[in-house]
């Protein structure tokens, strides 16, 4: 007894141990690296995407393991210019500004001046100007952007933008264009869906079309770039030091002709960089709205994107449910022949990541001439994902049967398949039915790893807004709640179905 | 009716049946009795092929089975003239009464709806259950679910009925229940093979009894010659 008080007293001793450790973390973290602690550290953590590519930050083809880019050498002259050495921190680009104060202490990669960053950053001095060039397949009707104004042979032009930048915020802004505006993570992944059909243009920063000109030879630029900006380079917004001294840093690469020879080396055309540099204004940052004028405005986007989410789960979840059980059936009463087919199949989709196959189906499949709308490939990636699950539930299910049962039809002079269709399956799924409700839960929330392929959902769609508006806690309850709104009604309907269960089950034993 | 001769089976290396040889009459009642392990369940499961045996051979209601493997399409046809009513009921749970007696003339036979069902009531009504057509079988004692097995059964109008222990899990009033069902079904001259312990059932309706000991016929004929002087 005395022992056991004791050991009580301990734990507690020990998990406020754990909770002051935690505090301490979290103190640590919070308050972002001033420019005497990155002095003090000899290290200059900049943030930036391989995954978005050349010219800005790429990796080497000659050499996997090397990180090139003229940014990759840009951050290496500030770090220098800083008295440290420059450190590279992956992440995905727009979500970059999320690093900072965190695990980066500046993100150069590309980020366009906005007034939304000005406002919720500090945004360096220009670095480098860029203008947006619309990019088609040589055999394109598209003479010049202003051609995607009229609708296109197949309808609206689908355009292909990458996520957060300045071309999505263009697209997005130009109500006279007949476009129907996808978003991507990466400029290679845009370019191969154009390039297969998918997309009929897509607009990115020049620089970028003309890195990717000889990949993609079967594509060319349509009209001149037009809707320029410039880069700048994002700091936490309480580091002003740190961002006085890049932007004192820029200044002296920028007079004394090192940024110059960089971008020449770059083939950046250094001297027009020079010129834009000297003219771009600086972007002066825009007005925080109230929070009832951002919900208003949020709101219905969310809304409708709580459609698509609510569209992938129930689209999806019979299908998977459908092929989980001719699976299921199959492994258990299928030829033998087929039995390790079906195996393979459950345990190819349940030890694979459903990230991976909705990669795999919709950027795979086009380049062996099938090439579905990302919507299709959503859906039927997450029903495949699923079917493996609810095969092996289903299979469960229908072990769960009393072998009598099946004897008792047989006897009866059904067929196996009659047995199975009238006797043991419906029995299978009244056992299942709880786990199968949960399972739908857990779809219903998988639904967001759809905007890998460019569905955008309801996480995506949060992710989006957050961003631009700069009102990340706030949007994030909305979405939660608009999330557990849609869930909640579903776990009652499985607690439901496992109280009728229980019900039923004490019935039988009396 | 029936002749099984010379019939042998193996489960895991021990001989179950060894050289079973009989004969049932048409319109006969045949139990089947003798110690646990005695081959009596295996000897009627090999009667409709939900068991496959070594050798010998079985005729049955003009079907033929012989030693191992059938194809799926030769057992369904035994077993739609073949009956059989288990020790443990086997009602689907998940149909009512009636639907239990309908489903395998429906799919089965392909019997319009209305007919199965006008039928199907007939003989719930036999076996005194009409009143409990659209009960689930969780909902009624072991004695009821066992005679709306016994009526799912006969509405396939099998030539031969097997029982396997039909009262071994009831008490012995339900026992009796069952028991007089039966005994009835044997007056409208129903062939039927029952494995049973119960001696009484097998003295009040039985023509032949069957002794297996260790997997052979160790005594055949009729009940008062056989249970003389057994009690039970």
């Amino acid at each position: 007894m005395t022992g056991g008080r004791q050991g009580g007293r301990c734990g507690w001793r020990w998990w406020w141990a754990v909770a002051a450790c935690w505090l301490g973390l979290i103190a640590a973290a919070a308050a972002a690296a001033e420019l005497d602690d990155i002095r003090a550290r000899g290290e200059l953590v900049w943030g930036a995407d391989q995954e978005g590519g050349g010219p800005h930050v790429y990796i080497d083809p000659e050499n996997p393991t090397r990180l090139v880019g003229f940014e990759v050498d840009l951050a290496d002259m500030l770090a220098a210019e800083l008295g440290v050495t420059a450190r590279f921190q992956q992440g995905q680009w727009d979500r970059l500004p999320l690093l900072l104060g965190r695990a980066a202490d500046c993100v150069i990669n590309g980020i366009e001046s906005t007034p939304e960053r000005a406002r919720d950053w500090r945004c360096s001095r220009p670095y480098f100007a860029y203008a947006l060039q619309l990019v088609a397949r040589r055999d394109s009707p598209l003479d010049s952007p202003e051609a995607l104004a009229k609708e296109g042979p197949r309808g609206p032009w689908r355009v292909g933008v990458l996520t957060g930048s300045a071309a999505e915020i263009e697209m997005r802004r130009r109500t006279d264009f007949a476009v129907e505006v996808v978003g991507y993570d990466g400029t290679v992944d845009c370019l191969e869906q154009l390039r297969g059909r998918v997309l009929d243009a897509a607009l990115m920063d020049d620089c970028i079309a003309s890195f990717n000109a000889d990949r993609f030879g079967e594509l060319r630029g349509i009209g001149r770039p037009f809707a320029g900006g410039t880069y700048t380079i994002l700091t936490a917004p309480d580091t002003p030091r740190l961002s006085a001294a890049i932007d004192e840093a820029l200044g002296r690469l920028i007079t004394d002709g090192r940024l110059k020879a960089l971008y020449d080396r770059w083939d950046l055309a250094g001297r027009q960089q020079m010129l834009l540099l000297r003219d771009a204004a600086e972007v002066p940052p825009a007005r925080r709205g109230s929070l009832a004028d951002l919900i208003r405005g949020a709101l219905p986007l969310l809304l409708r994107s709580a459609g698509m989410t609510i569209l992938l789960s129930v689209a999806s979840f019979p299908l998977a449910i459908l092929i989980g059980l001719a699976v299921a059936v199959g492994r258990l009463h299928g030829p033998a022949w087929l039995r390790p087919f079906l195996a393979g199949y459950v345990e190819i989709l349940r030890g694979t990541p459903l990230m991976l196959q909705l990669y795999a189906l919709f950027f795979l499949l086009p380049k062996v001439g099938l090439a579905l709308p990302a919507l299709v490939a959503a859906i039927l990636g997450l029903a495949m994902n699923y079917s493996a699950y609810e095969s092996e539930i289903y299979r469960a299910g229908l072990k769960a049967v009393p072998a009598g049962q099946f004897e008792a039809a047989l006897a009866l002079g059904m067929t196996k398949w009659q047995s199975l269709r009238h006797v043991l399956v419906p029995q299978a799924v009244r056992i299942v039915m709880p786990p199968i409700t949960s399972d739908f839960i857990a779809l219903f929330k998988d639904t967001s790893v759809c905007s890998a392929i460019t569905v955008i959902e309801l996480t995506k769609r949060y992710s989006v807004l957050a961003l631009s508006t700069g009102r990340i806690a706030e949007l994030a309850i909305v979405t939660a709640l608009l999330y557990l709104a849609m869930s909640w009604p579903l776990s009652l309907l499985s607690r439901w179905f496992e109280r009728r269960l229980e019900r039923r089950s004490e019935r039988s034993q009396a | 009716m029936i002749e099984v001769d010379s019939l042998a089976a193996v489960r895991a290396g021990n001989r179950i049946l060894d050289a079973v040889t009989l004969a049932v009459a048409e319109g006969t009642v045949t139990t089947l009795v003798g110690p646990s392990g005695g081959g009596k369940s295996t000897l009627l499961r090999c009667l409709n092929g939900l068991e496959t045996f070594a050798a010998g051979q079985v005729m049955i209601a003009g079907h033929t089975l012989i030693a191992g493997d059938h194809p799926p399409r030769a057992l369904e046809r035994v077993r739609r003239d073949v009956g059989m009513v288990f020790q443990g009921f086997n009602l689907f749970p998940h149909l009512s009464a009636i639907d239990n007696v309908t489903l395998a003339p429906r799919i089965v036979r392909g019997m319009p709806p209305s007919e199965a069902r006008s039928r199907g009531l007939e003989l719930l009504d036999r076996v005194g259950l009409s009143r409990f057509a659209d009960a689930r079988p969780a909902t009624l004692s072991g004695g009821q679910q066992q005679r709306v097995a016994i009526a799912r059964s006969l509405a396939m109008e099998p030539r031969v009925m097997l029982f396997d222990e039909p009262t071994s899990a009831l008490d012995p009033q339900m026992s009796a229940e069952v028991l007089d069902v039966i005994v009835e079904l044997a007056r409208g001259g129903q062939t039927m093979v029952v494995v049973t312990h119960d001696h009484g059932f097998a003295r009040r309706a039985a023509t032949q009894v069957v002794e297996l000991v260790a997997g052979r016929v160790h005594r055949a004929g009729p009940p008062a010659e056989i249970l003389a002087g057994v009690g039970g």
